[in-house]
C-alpha cells in the first residue's frame, strides 16, 4: 500500500553458521560512568543490551513455549527511572495460563566513595495484577534506583500457547544499543517469520541443532535462528498516525504446520488461504454459526414480512439486529456465545452480532459474506500469507446487484453502510461460505460532510437575527447524533447549545432525522446573536467565518515520517446570506480565493456576491478528498491550512453610506 | 412447549421473591424526569455491627434507566479483599412495565484487580457486572451482602451521588448493640436521623431521603454543593486489622495513628544515621538542615505504591525505603521523618485530601477516611513548612495546587492536630510575560518571549521542562496559539528559592503571522495568551459561584512595525473591574512601536449565585478582546 508500511518475509537458512548466546551478566566501569548515549544524547535511558530466547520444549510433562528474557538498561535521568518498573502482560484461558518465573535482577550504581554497589532484587516482590478475564500483568520494580544506575533483569515466561510463537519488538520508546532474539524451532513445527518496520537487521543467522527436542520418545532437530539489530533509535509517535505497531521494527511468527510428536499426525494450520477458508467454514465459532440460517429464518419471518425489495429487507434486518443484541465490549473474529444465545440474552461480542447479521441476511435470501479485519489500533494485516491472529474484528459485506455494503451492527447509531472509523484500516479478507476468500480495500466511500447555512439580518440594535440550518451527513451525522444523544432529550441538547454560547440566544429550534439514520441530520435554529453593541459606528468589522474560525494549524512539524491518516474524506460548506440595515454598505468584501492540493487532493474556496445594496451571499467550501496523505503530500497539506488561516483572518468592513 | 414451561418456571420463581416491588416506569413522578438519565427507585443500605471485627453491609438498590447515558448508573462494582468479603449478589432486570425479563448472580460478575492508574499493586479486587439491555427504559434491581472485619470505617450514605440521577427513595440504617457508640456528620440532609431500636433490642439510626431531582452540572460550583447530601459515620471504639482503638476527636485519632501504625517504623541503619549527620554537619540553621536532607531524599527516592492489607494506612518501614529507594506517600513521608529525626528535627505526618479542589478535613468530625495522601510538616518556631515527599523536583517548602490552602490532619506525639496548609493568593499566582516581536512586511513574526511563573503557577511548565529539547519544541508549539510557530530556541529553568519561580525564554518566528492583502497587514494583537472558550451560561442556577484558586496573568508585547506602514486600526482599550476579577487590555503606539498589554486577574472566593451572569459576561468580554486585530496600512 505504501512504502512506510513494510512487511518482509525472512528466508530462513540462507546465512552463515553461528552460535549466538546470551550476554554475560554484570556491569562494566564504562557502563557505570556513561553520562549520556552519544547517538541520542537526550535519551533518559538506553538499553545497553537485550536478549531473548524462545524454544518449544517439554516442561513439566507438557509441550510448552519457553521464553527467556534478559535486559540491561542504563538510566541517565530521574525521568528514566520509570524504566526500572517492569510490566509483562500474560494471557490465560479458562483452563490454561501463561506464567512468569525465575525473576532475577540487579541494580548497579556507584556510591559516594566511588565503589560500584550491586543491589539484588528480592524475588518475593513480584506482583501479578489481573486486568480482565483473559489477561494479567506481572509487575516488579527494581530496587535502589537512582539516575546513573544500570539495571539488569531476567525472567522466564512459560506459555501453553505454542501456536502463538513469541515475536520480538526491536524498537522501543528508548534507544537500544543491541537487541538480539534467538528462536529454536523443532522440526515438528513450521512457522513463517515476518519483519515489520523500516530498520534493517544487522545480522540473521541460522543453524541446525541436533536432537534438541525430545518428548515421549520422539526426537527432532531444531532450526536455531538468531536475529540481531544494533543502534536502534527510539520510536517517536506523530499526531494523526495509525497504530504504532505498524511502524515499530519487530519480528512476528505465524504457525504454518505441525506434526504431533507422539502420533506423527500432521496438521496444516496455515499454508494457503484455501486452508484457512476450509478451517473457518467448519469452525463452531464461525462457519457453523453463519450456517444457522434455519434458526434465523424463524426469527426474521415477522421482521421482514411483506417486504420484497432486497435493499429494504437488508436495511430492516440491519436495524433489527442492532435493536436485538447489545455489544458486550468483547472483540474478536470468533463467536463466543453463539448466535442463539446472543439473540436470547440480547448481548454478544463483535463476532456474535455481525455473524448473526450475516446469517440473518442470508436467511432472507440475500448475499452476505463475512469480512475479517484488523482495527486501527491493532495494526495492519499481513497480506503475504494468512495470519489469522492479525485479525480482531469481523463485519458483514452485503452484495445487492452491483452494489456492495459494509455493515457493522454493533453500534446502534451507525447508519446502513457506514463503517466505524476503527474498522477503516488497510485491507480486509472476505470469507464466503461458498467461494474462495479474497482481499478487499477497507476504504470508505462515505465522507464526513457538514453544511452550515446562515440567513441573518443585522438589526439597528447591533444584533444579528435569523436562522442557522446545519446539515450533517456520513461520519459527521454519526458524530453529531452521538453528541445529541448524550442528552436526555432534544430540549436539553438545545439548552446546552444555547448556554455554551453566551452571545447567542435560541428563539426556536427543530431537529429532524435524529433517528432516521439513512437521512441527513438537520438542525434548524432561529437565533439572535449579539454581534455589535449598536449601529452608531461608521464602520463595522465582521468576520464571515465567525461560526468556526481556524486560527492555528493542526500540523506543527516541518516534515513527517508517517502518513497523515484521517480514515475518510471530508467536505465542509458554509453559505451565509446577510441583510444589512439600509444605512450600511459593504466596504471591504471577504477575500475570494481558491486554493487546492495537487491531484485533486482537496481545496479551500470562497465566493462572494452582492445581491443588492444591502444583501450579500458569501460561501465557502473546504474539502479533503483523500483519507490518507503520505509524507510527500504533507507540506502541501500544511500549506493549505496556512492559507485557510490567513484567509479566515480577514474581516469584512460594513460602512455607513 | 418446553420453552414455555421453562419461562413459566422462571417467572414464578421471581415473583415469589419480588412480589412487593412495582417498577413500572409510568409510576415515576414527572417532577423527577428533567436532566435525569436514570432514577433510583429504591435504595436501602444497612450497616449492621455485630462485633468489633464483624460488620455486615447489606445493599439493595433498584434503578430505572431511561437512555444510553444512564447505562453506567446500573453498572455494579463491589470492591473486596481479604478483610472485606462479598457474601451474596443477585439481581433482576425488568422491562418498562415492571415485568421481570432476566436475572443475574455472582457468577455473571468479572473479578479483576482495581486499577487506580498509579499503583504498582494493591490487594483490592473489584467484582463488576454491566447489565446489557437493548430496550429502554428498563430497571435493574439488585442486592448484595459484604462482610467486613473492621469497625474503623463504615459505608457513607450519598443518596444522590452524581449528576443526571434522580432519587425516588433512599434510606440508610445503621444497626449496632446499644453500647456501641457512634458519631455522625450530616451534610445537607433533608430530614434528621431517626434513632430507635429494632425487635432484637439493637439500636438503629435511620436516614431517609425522597424525591431528589437530578443535578445539572454548573461550572464554578462550591466543592460541597448545596444539593448533594451525605452522612458519614465514625465509631468510638473499633478494631482495625486486629488493632483496637478508640477516638471521639482528631486528637485521639491522631494518637492512635501515631502509636499503633507509625511507631517503630523509623529505624535506620547506623550508616544512614551517620550519613545524615555528615551531610548536615556544617549547617546550624535547622531549616537549612531540613532542606539538605529533603533534597537528599528527593535525589534518592521515587514514587511506587504497593498497598496490601492495612498498608492502606500504615507506612512501610523507613529501612525498606532506604534499601529499595522507593515507596508510596506514606512510606516516603515516614522515611523523610526518620531522616530528620537523626539530626534532631521534629516533623509531623499529615493526612490530606489532595487534588486541585481545596477539600479540607471536617474540623468538627474526626474520621479515618478524609484524606487520600500524606505530606510532612516541619513545625519550626517561627514558621511552619510543609513538604511534598513524592515529587523529586518540588522545591523545599512548596506544595503547589495539589495540597495548598486546606485543613490537614497531623499525627503528633501529643495526638492529632489540625493545621492549615499555606495559600497561594491570586496576586501570587503569576504568569508574567514580556515579548518583543518584529513584524515584517510579508506578515512574518520574529522575536523573543520571556515568561515567569510564580506561586501555584510554578509548576505550569513541569510537563515541558523535563522533556528532551525535541519534545519541548513539540509541546511549546501546542501551548502557544501562533500559526506557523517555529521555536528557534527554548530555555526553561526553575529557581527553587523561598518563593520559587520558573522562567521560560523563547526565540521564535512565524511566517505569515499577519495576513497581507491590498496594502494592509492584519494580525492578532494577542498571539500568546488568548481565552478561546467563553464561559457557558446557566439558567436557573442553584449554586453560589465558587472560584477555587485565583491567578494573575500579565502580558506585555512590544511590536516593531515594518517600515512604510502605519497603524490603521487597533484594539480599543478594555477595562473591567469586578469583585471576582479584573481585566485590562490596551495598545499604545510610539513611533514604529506598538505596545500591547493585557492583565487578567481572577480572585478566589465564594460569590452569590447572582454573580454568575457577570462572570459569564466577564469571560465573554475577555474572549472578544483577545481576538481583536491590528491592521497596518501602507504609506505614511
Amino acid at each position: 500500500m505504501n512504502r512506510f508500511f513494510l512487511i518482509l518475509l525472512i528466508f530462513i537458512g540462507l546465512s552463515n553458521w553461528a552460535s549466538a548466546q546470551d550476554f554475560e551478566t554484570g556491569v562494566s566501569n564504562d557502563e557505570i560512568e556513561m553520562a549520556k548515549y552519544d547517538k541520542d544524547p537526550q535519551a533518559n535511558a538506553v538499553f545497553l543490551n537485550e536478549f531473548g530466547n524462545t524454544r518449544i520444549d517439554e516442561y513439566m510433562d507438557h509441550i510448552r513455549l519457553i521464553h527467556t528474557y534478559h535486559a540491561k538498561i542504563k538510566i541517565f535521568t530521574k525521568e528514566g527511572l520509570t524504566h526500572g518498573t517492569i510490566e509483562i502482560p500474560i494471557h490465560n484461558g479458562d483452563n490454561s495460563a501463561e506464567e512468569v518465573n525465575n525473576v532475577t535482577g540487579f541494580t548497579y550504581y556507584k556510591d559516594d566513595n566511588g565503589i560500584i554497589q550491586k543491589v539484588e532484587f528480592e524475588a518475593k516482590k513480584v506482583y501479578t495484577v489481573k486486568d480482565y478475564k483473559y489477561g494479567s500483568t506481572v509487575k516488579f520494580a527494581l530496587p535502589a534506583l537512582r539516575p546513573g544506575c544500570v539495571i539488569e533483569f531476567k525472567y522466564e515466561l512459560i506459555s501453553p500457547y505454542w501456536d502463538h510463537f513469541r515475536g520480538w519488538t526491536f524498537q522501543d520508546d528508548i534507544p537500544k544499543i543491541n537487541s538480539q532474539y534467538e528462536v529454536h524451532i523443532p522440526g515438528f513445527w513450521n512457522f513463517n517469520a515476518s519483519i515489520r518496520g523500516v530498520l534493517k537487521l544487522t545480522k540473521s543467522t541460522s543453524e541446525v541443532e541436533r536432537e534438541c527436542f525430545s518428548s515421549g520418545g520422539s526426537k527432532a532437530d531444531c532450526s536455531h535462528i538468531t536475529y540481531d539489530m544494533k543502534d536502534i533509535p527510539a520510536f517517536v509517535d506523530e499526531d494523526f498516525m495509525t497504530a504504532r505497531k505498524n511502524f515499530l521494527s519487530a519480528i512476528y511468527f505465524e504457525l504454518v504446520e505441525f506434526t504431533n510428536p507422539y502420533t506423527s499426525v500432521k496438521t496444516v494450520v496455515t499454508k494457503e488461504w484455501s486452508d484457512v477458508d476450509r478451517q473457518l467454514k467448519i469452525a463452531d465459532e464461525f462457519g457453523s454459526q453463519v450456517k444457522r440460517t434455519s434458526l434465523l429464518k424463524e426469527r426474521i419471518a415477522s421482521v421482514i414480512a411483506g417486504k420484497t425489495d432486497e435493499l429494504d429487507k437488508a436495511k430492516t434486518l440491519y436495524t433489527w439486529i442492532k435493536s436485538q443484541i447489545k455489544w458486550n465490549d468483547y472483540i474478536g473474529i470468533y463467536s463466543s456465545e453463539g448466535e442463539k444465545k446472543a439473540l436470547d440474552t440480547h448481548s454478544g461480542s463483535i463476532a456474535d452480532i455481525n455473524l448473526t447479521l450475516i446469517t440473518a441476511l442470508n436467511a432472507a435470501g440475500l448475499n452476505a459474506e463475512a469480512v475479517l479485519l484488523s482495527t486501527r489500533d491493532h495494526g495492519m494485516v499481513n497480506t503475504l500469507y494468512p495470519v489469522l491472529t492479525d485479525f480482531n474484528y469481523v463485519i458483514a459485506r452485503l452484495t445487492i446487484g452491483d452494489q456492495t455494503y459494509l455493515l457493522d451492527a454493533t453500534d446502534p447509531l451507525l447508519s446502513f453502510g457506514l463503517l466505524p472509523l476503527k474498522c477503516i484500516n488497510d485491507k480486509g479478507r472476505v470469507i464466503s461460505m461458498t467461494k474462495p476468500s479474497y482481499w478487499m480495500e477497507l476504504s470508505t466511500q462515505q465522507k464526513a460532510a457538514t453544511t452550515h447555512m446562515f440567513d441573518l439580518t443585522l438589526l439597528d440594535n447591533g444584533k444579528l437575527k435569523g436562522s442557522i440550518v446545519n446539515y450533517y451527513k456520513g461520519y459527521d451525522a454519526y458524530e453529531k447524533r452521538k453528541a445529541i444523544k448524550k442528552f436526555n432529550s432534544i430540549d436539553e441538547y438545545v439548552e446546552d447549545f444555547d448556554e455554551k454560547q453566551p452571545k447567542l440566544k435560541v428563539l426556536k429550534s427543530d431537529i429532524t432525522n435524529l433517528d432516521s439514520l439513512e437521512s441527513p441530520l438537520r438542525e434548524t435554529f432561529e437565533v439572535e446573536i449579539d454581534a455589535f453593541d449598536n449601529t452608531n459606528h461608521d464602520k463595522l468589522a465582521f468576520n464571515p467565518y465567525f461560526w468556526e474560525k481556524r486560527t492555528t494549524n493542526p500540523f506543527k512539524l516541518a516534515e513527517r515520517d508517517y502518513p497523515v491518516d484521517w480514515a475518510y474524506a471530508s467536505d465542509k460548506r458554509l453559505v451565509l446570506v446577510m441583510h444589512l440595515p439600509a444605512q450600511y454598505t459593504v466596504e471591504t468584501p471577504p477575500q475570494v480565493v481558491a486554493y487546492s492540493l495537487p491531484n485533486k487532493g482537496g481545496m479551500f474556496a470562497t465566493t462572494f456576491e452582492n445581491q443588492d445594496n444591502n444583501t450579500f451571499t458569501f460561501s465557502n467550501i473546504t474539502q479533503f478528498n483523500k483519507s490518507v496523505y503520505d509524507p510527500a503530500e504533507y507540506p502541501y497539506l500544511k500549506e493549505l491550512f496556512n492559507k485557510i488561516i490567513l484567509t479566515e483572518k480577514g474581516d469584512m468592513i460594513f460602512k455607513k453610506k | 412447549m418446553k420453552a414455555f414451561l421453562s419461562t413459566l418456571f422462571l417467572l414464578s420463581a421471581i415473583t415469589c421473591v419480588k412480589a412487593q416491588d412495582n417498577f413500572d416506569v409510568s409510576l415515576i413522578s414527572k417532577d423527577l424526569l428533567p436532566y435525569a438519565s436514570s432514577v433510583v427507585r429504591n435504595e436501602e443500605i444497612t450497616t449492621e455491627v455485630r462485633d468489633f471485627d464483624n460488620v455486615l453491609l447489606h445493599v439493595k438498590r433498584a434503578i430505572t434507566v431511561f437512555n444510553k447515558n444512564g447505562d453506567e448508573d446500573v453498572e455494579i462494582g463491589i470492591w473486596h479483599n481479604k478483610s472485606r468479603i462479598i457474601k451474596d449478589v443477585k439481581g433482576i432486570i425488568y422491562n418498562q412495565y415492571g415485568k421481570p425479563v432476566s436475572k443475574f448472580s455472582e457468577s455473571d460478575f468479572d473479578d479483576d484487580n482495581s486499577h487506580d492508574g498509579f499503583s504498582l499493586f494493591t490487594d483490592v479486587k473489584i467484582k463488576h457486572y454491566r447489565p446489557l439491555v437493548t430496550d429502554y427504559p428498563y430497571t435493574v434491581s439488585y442486592e448484595y451482602d459484604v462482610k467486613s472485619k473492621q469497625t474503623l470505617e463504615f459505608q457513607d450514605w450519598q443518596p444522590n451521588p452524581s449528576t443526571g440521577v434522580a432519587v425516588e427513595k433512599s434510606s440508610y440504617t445503621f444497626i449496632c448493640k446499644p453500647d456501641f457508640k457512634i458519631r455522625y456528620k450530616e451534610v445537607n440532609i433533608p430530614s434528621k436521623v431517626i434513632i430507635g431500636s429494632n425487635k432484637d433490642g439493637l439500636k438503629t439510626y435511620t436516614w431517609v431521603a425522597a424525591n431528589l431531582k437530578a443535578i445539572k452540572y454548573e461550572p464554578f460550583s462550591p466543592l460541597r454543593t448545596a444539593n448533594l447530601s451525605y452522612v458519614k459515620i465514625a465509631p468510638e471504639k473499633f478494631s482495625y486489622g486486629g488493632i483496637p482503638g478508640s477516638f471521639t476527636n482528631w486528637k485521639e485519632l491522631g494518637m492512635w495513628q501515631y502509636e499503633k501504625l507509625n511507631a517503630g517504623r523509623q529505624v535506620l541503619s547506623p550508616q544512614t544515621v551517620s550519613r545524615m549527620k555528615e551531610l548536615t554537619g556544617d549547617i546550624t540553621d535547622p531549616k537549612q538542615k531540613a532542606r539538605k536532607i529533603y533534597e537528599y531524599m528527593q535525589s534518592k527516592t521515587h514514587y511506587i505504591n504497593i498497598s496490601i492489607g492495612i498498608g492502606g494506612y500504615q507506612p512501610f518501614p523507613a529501612s525498606d525505603v532506604d534499601q529499595q529507594n522507593y515507596g508510596d506517600c506514606k512510606a516516603l513521608v515516614n522515611y523523610t521523618q526518620a531522616l530528620f529525626k537523626t539530626v534532631g528535627i521534629d516533623s509531623y505526618y499529615c493526612v490530606v485530601e489532595a487534588g486541585s479542589a481545596k477539600v479540607g478535613v471536617f474540623p468538627d468530625f474526626a474520621s479515618m477516611d478524609q484524606g487520600n495522601h500524606v505530606i510532612l510538616c516541619l513545625p519550626f518556631k517561627s514558621d511552619t513548612t510543609f513538604l511534598e515527599c513524592t515529587n523529586q523536583n518540588m522545591p523545599f517548602g512548596f506544595l503547589g495546587d495539589f495540597t495548598d490552602d486546606r485543613l490537614v490532619f497531623a499525627c503528633t506525639p501529643e495526638g492529632g492536630k489540625l493545621i492549615h496548609t499555606p495559600k497561594y493568593a491570586a496576586q501570587a499566582n503569576m504568569e508574567q510575560r514580556t515579548a518583543a516581536f518584529t513584524i515584517a512586511d510579508d506578515g512574518g513574526l520574529k522575536g523573543s518571549i520571556t515568561t515567569n511563573f510564580k506561586g501555584a503557577n510554578y509548576e505550569d511548565r513541569d510537563h515541558v521542562i523535563y522533556e528532551s529539547a525535541k519534545e519541548q519544541v513539540k509541546d511549546l508549539k501546542k501551548i502557544y496559539p501562533i500559526n506557523n510557530l517555529e521555536i528557534e530556541s527554548a530555555d526553561l529553568k526553575q529557581f527553587k528559592t523561598a518563593q520559587p519561580y520558573t522562567t521560560e525564554n523563547l526565540k521564535i518566528s512565524a511566517s505569515d503571522y499577519g495576513s497581507v492583502a491590498d496594502g494592509k497587514i492584519i494580525f492578532l494583537a494577542n498571539p500568546v495568551n488568548r481565552l478561546n472558550t467563553p464561559l457557558r451560561e446557566v439558567r436557573n442556577r442553584r449554586n453560589d459561584v465558587y472560584i477555587n484558586r485565583g491567578y494573575t496573568d500579565e502580558d506585555e508585547i512590544t511590536y516593531t512595525l515594518p517600515a512604510g506602514y502605519k497603524v490603521d486600526t487597533r484594539p480599543k482599550k478594555v477595562s473591567i473591574e469586578k469583585p471576582f476579577g479584573k481585566f485590562e487590555s490596551s495598545t499604545t503606539v510610539n513611533g514604529d512601536k506598538l505596545i500591547y498589554s493585557r492583565k487578567m486577574q481572577l480572585i478566589d472566593g465564594t460569590y452569590s449565585k447572582d454573580t454568575y451572569q457577570a462572570l459569564v459576561d466577564f469571560y465573554q468580554s475577555i474572549a472578544d478582546a483577545d481576538h481583536d486585530n491590528v491592521t497596518l496600512i501602507k504609506g505614511n
